[in-house]
């Protein structure tokens, strides 16, 4: 009876010290991104990202929110009911300037007309790129989460990769293909962002000149770029990084490795 | 008693410089471990920054945009983090004042030995159909590009650039033979040497001379503030420079101790190979001529007055007055030919 009893404290030992180990690890990975998305091909990325495995791919789960218009997503986002979202770039803009503290980490599609006369226009550009969709996050992610923000905006980029292979393409689900009728572009890219902004005439006096510059986390895409191309030489993401402008390092991270 | 004395002096003059330092305007001073950053731990080590009145901290930085953010947000007073990197920050509308350097020159082209041959020589058409390894934005890549364009040599046609993000990455290509050579910074050169047998084909330098790297920067609210503490700052740079002319063992020991590099490699690439220069002249012109390059080369189309963000009457300031305790030191003179024809 005596060994029974042992083994039975024993063994609840064993369950409880494996179940916390379980629970610390399923905690860690378990807690889902919940990210919301304008229901518009513009924001497919985030889609090709989960049907693909993308998210998976950089160890997060992430939960789909579908929004039918950007301002129900971006009060989402402002309220924490969602923790990362994708909408029109004109009204992420329009609520950065009214204060709302979110920043842009990344890019997505953006319609094309084909409108060569329209095209030569400056507002016809701004409202059409105003159109198009980015990824934003709230003011309230810490610094400690910033490693969850690269692995979020590497999945996009796996996603824009898989979006410009054909085979990839053709084996996702209908609803989750790209549309001939979008570009698409991972870049949150400062100076397009910052032609939208001034097009829409959104800096203000009161404004510090590197206003916008404080609501684009560029810092986000260039180390997620970097890290995806640790990999094998990807015409893909070499593409992406001759177009992205990344601060250069110019000296080892650690000289005591030297 | 004579003992006593001198001890008792000792114990003075050490509570002194504490208490001194204590009362002294403090300027916290980011930098990135590299050999060329040497003249503040010149100036800590040999006491300048006290004696010219100003309680100096150092903090090493691993990347040049996390330096630049902490200048930004208060965290450092100056910074010193490339060029490229303030002028990204700049132009995005950080109120930066560059105003002093740190770095003139500095960058190899390296290649593997049985390369050389076809590399050789003092003209940049060697490279033409090359494919040539490099760091987005770097120095190595504004510079050679703005050298390749003096020479007339169309570089967008006639060379193949390979991008990549760091250099160790590049390093590894050339290594492979994925690229025919490899822009590098120091002390990657010397360690490619040492570590893979890479040959350095040519130094930047020999066909763009004083050209800029590394910038001291800091907030312009700040400067405007207390150019005073600035001042005094940029002087005891400019007396760390005359040490490390005349006193080339003493500085080594100083670097490798500081930074943690082999010896033997700093004092190659310092007063051996003399790869690169610490100069803290803010060489406005070098400046521009880099802004110049980095539209050239289409990094950045929109065009910006990057001028009014070049401040030199600091340096011009610091070095007058170092001149005029030490009229007729040929370093400090020769620092006033240098800064006539650079700013």
């Amino acid at each position: 009876m005596k060994l029974f009893n042992k083994f039975l404290a024993l063994s609840t030992c064993a369950a409880l010290l494996l179940s916390l180990i379980s629970g610390t690890g399923m905690a860690a990975s378990a807690k889902p991104v919940r990210l919301g998305y304008l229901d518009n091909p513009g924001s497919v990325l985030c889609q090709i990202a989960a049907a693909a495995g993308h998210f998976s791919e950089e160890g997060l789960q992430v939960e789909l929110v579908a929004f039918a218009d950007s301002a129900s997503g971006l009060a989402a986002l402002e309220s924490g009911a969602i923790d990362v979202g994708a909408f029109a770039v004109g009204d992420s803009l329009r609520a950065i300037a009214a204060g709302k503290g979110f920043r842009l980490i990344a890019g997505g599609g953006t319609p094309l007309h084909g409108n060569p006369v329209a095209e030569q226009s400056n507002s016809f550009q701004v409202e059409e790129e105003s159109r198009g969709v980015v990824v934003v996050i709230p003011q309230n992610w810490s610094v400690a989460e910033k490693g969850t923000i690269i692995q979020l905006t590497a999945a996009l980029i796996r996603a824009y990769r898989t979006s410009r292979n054909f085979t990839a393409v053709a084996s996702l689900p209908i609803g989750s293909r790209p549309d001939s009728t979008f570009r698409f572009d991972p870049n949150p890219d400062y100076w397009r962002v910052e032609k939208i902004w001034s097009g829409l005439g959104l800096q203000n006096l009161t404004m510090k000149r590197d206003f916008l510059a404080n609501h684009i986390y560029e810092e986000i895409y260039c180390d997620a770029l970097d890290r995806l191309l640790l990999g094998d030489i990807d015409p893909v993401l070499q593409h992406l990084f001759s177009k992205a402008i990344c601060t250069p390092n110019c000296c080892p991270a650690n000289a005591a490795k030297l | 008693m004579k003992r006593r004395i001198i001890a008792l002096t000792m114990v003075l003059s050490l509570l002194a410089s504490g208490v001194m330092a204590a009362t002294l305007p403090k300027l916290r001073v980011g930098y990135v471990p590299e050999p060329a950053h040497g003249l503040y731990f010149l100036a800590k080590e040999k006491g300048y920054f006290t004696e010219e009145g100003v309680d100096v901290e150092l903090f090493q930085f691993g990347s040049s945009a996390e330096g630049l953010a902490a200048v930004k947000a208060d965290k450092l007073d100056v910074g010193t983090f490339g060029t490229t990197a303030p002028i990204l920050f700049i132009t995005k509308g950080s109120e930066f004042t560059f105003i002093g350097g740190m770095m003139i020159g500095g960058q190899a082209i390296i290649a593997k030995p049985e390369r050389l041959a076809e590399l050789a020589g003092k003209d940049l058409k060697v490279y033409k159909g090359k494919k040539i390894g490099l760091v987005k934005l770097s120095t190595g890549d504004v510079i050679f590009k703005g050298a390749l364009k003096k020479a007339g040599i169309d570089y967008k046609k006639d060379v193949n650039f390979i991008e990549f993000g760091t250099v160790n990455a590049v390093v590894e290509a050339v290594n492979k033979g994925a690229v025919d050579a490899g822009l590098v910074y120091p002390p990657h050169f010397s360690l490619a040497e040492k570590n893979h047998g890479l040959k350095v084909a040519h130094y930047i330098e020999e066909f763009y001379p004083d050209y800029t790297c590394c910038r001291i920067i800091a907030q312009t609210a700040k400067v405007n503030a207390d150019p005073e503490t600035y001042k005094k700052f940029l002087a005891a740079l400019i007396r760390a420079y005359k040490f490390y002319k005349n006193n080339p063992e003493e500085t080594v020991q100083i670097y490798a101790k500081a930074l943690k590099i082999d010896a033997d490699i700093i004092r190659s690439e310092t007063y051996i190979k003399k790869v690169a220069d610490s100069n803290p002249d803010p060489l406005k012109k070098g400046i521009l001529d880099f802004w110049k390059h980095i539209k050239d080369a289409g990094y950045i189309t929109q065009d910006y007055p990057l001028e009014k963000h070049i401040n030199t009457t600091l340096y011009k300031e610091a070095l007058d007055a170092v001149v005029k305790k030490n009229p007729k030191d040929k370093v400090y003179q020769d620092m006033l030919v240098f800064y006539k024809k650079n700013n």
